[in-house]
């Protein structure tokens, strides 16, 4: 019974809240600096990275980017291997004159 | 209470519940992702239909669809008799940060539909996409129409201008898309988490209640328990995918515009002629039901059919309810369609 009664209140007030927050979360006093905060933070992250990957790259090795660059080219050659596989298949399949 | 209590801490106590188990093979693997063949039921007759290929999101795991014994979609439609495949999208590692959105959409998709349809004997598939994943399977269906026979899209947003809070948020002018994925790369998953529970702030603590309300019913705890392991599996989004998914569809509605293109080739919602039904959920704060019914004004007004149902994002798909309605309703459809 104690539950019950504890739990309807619960309900109310968490629908209240809920309602509350979507509309402090969808105001613009509130996403705009909210947003600003969030793209500074990730400009000074790219920044940093950058400064890192240049003082890597002065000592002649190769920097996480170009890694990450050469582990994608390779991906991507996979899938065009894959591609040309189906066309040959294709190709076999196809009824010959 | 006390007996909820320590049925609570007993359920808490067995760890991570066994998910995703259905058995599968893996058919295709490519980069990160693969595509899986669920095994058949020798049991079941198998049904005389194309085979269905599902598609989920690109940043949650795919065994939404297959949750646990009981409540997995997935094994409804093995034990139905349909042939089906699913996309594991796999985790992305930092050197996908430069995947686009039209290698998913065009390239890795496109790989997988074909693969399926080589292996159907009509050389048809049915194609059914869940969130995210229903945005892709619509925009390569408009594209390419050739191999599906019929489509499904379960709360698939196609207008993404919407009262939805995601809708805000994307066009907020102090957020920018190209800070974002310039800083991380791939976009991780802890920030879109935080995203997804600012959706609804005290969701958490609701649902805590609402599990000790529940508590002595074990069945539940291990739905629940299950459920809770999914949506703490998340995967980061692959920063280039993620710059145009923004950009292109949330910022400027280009889809439902019809300026929106893939891999050079515009997408045309008005060239879907296929069978199409496309699910929505009236109480989904993700993908508000306006954006999934907007697909009526543009797709072959014959041939699609909206369904709007009672529940949330993820509720509706893997609940009890959706066992004995939604399911029934989509093999049903499947079989109809082939």
């Amino acid at each position: 019974m104690i539950w019950k009664t504890w739990k309807k209140g619960f309900d109310a007030w968490e629908a209240s809240t809920a309602k509350y927050a979507e509309e402090v979360l969808r105001s613009s006093a509130v996403l705009w600096p909210a947003g600003k905060m969030l793209t500074a933070t990730m400009k000074t992250r790219a920044a940093v990275d950058d400064a890192a990957a240049k003082w890597w790259a002065s000592m002649g090795l190769s920097t996480r980017r170009d890694q990450e660059r050469t582990l994608h080219a390779l991906n991507q050659l996979q899938s065009r291997i894959l591609d040309l596989e189906e066309r040959l298949e294709d190709a076999t399949r196809a009824p010959k004159n | 209470m006390i007996r909820r209590l320590l049925n609570l801490g007993r359920r808490a106590a067995r760890g991570r519940p066994d998910v995703g188990i259905t058995p599968a093979d893996v058919v295709h693997r490519e980069n990160k992702w693969c595509l899986l063949r669920y095994r058949p039921d020798q049991s079941v007759e198998p049904l005389d239909a194309p085979p269905v290929l599902l598609v989920p999101s690109l940043i949650n795991r795919h065994y939404v669809l297959d949750l646990m014994p009981g409540k997995s979609f997935v094994e409804y439609l093995v034990d139905q008799g349909h042939d089906v495949y699913i996309i594991d999208w796999g985790t992305p590692g930092p050197e996908d940060r430069y995947l686009t959105f039209d290698d998913f959409t065009y390239r890795y998709l496109g790989r997988a539909v074909r693969k399926v349809a080589r292996a159907s004997k009509t050389g048809t598939i049915h194609l059914l996409g869940y969130c995210l994943g229903g945005t892709m399977t619509t925009i390569y269906a408009a594209l390419h129409p050739e191999h599906i026979a019929s489509m499904v899209t379960l709360a698939a947003p196609v207008s993404f201008h919407d009262d939805g809070l995601l809708s805000t948020w994307s066009r907020s002018p102090g957020i920018s898309v190209d800070a974002l994925v310039d800083g991380t790369g791939n976009v991780p998953w802890p920030l879109m988490q935080v995203g997804f529970h600012l959706l609804r702030p005290t969701m958490n603590l609701s649902k805590a209640v609402y599990a000790l309300d529940r508590a002595w019913d074990d069945e539940f705890l291990d739905g629940f328990f299950a459920l809770e392991t999914w949506s703490n599996d998340n995967v980061s989004f692959p920063g280039e995918a993620f710059r145009k998914y923004i950009r292109e569809l949330y910022q400027e509605n280009r889809l439902i515009k019809g300026t929106f293109s893939v891999a050079g080739q515009p997408v045309r919602l008005g060239n879907l002629h296929i069978p199409l039904m496309a699910v929505a959920f009236e109480h989904d704060n993700i993908v508000p039901a306006e954006s999934v019914a907007a697909i009526m004004d543009h797709a072959d007004p014959e041939l699609t059919t909206l369904k709007t149902l009672r529940g949330g994002h993820v509720g509706a798909v893997v609940s009890r309810r959706a066992s004995t309605t939604l399911w029934p309703e989509l093999s049903q459809w499947f079989q109809e369609a082939s």
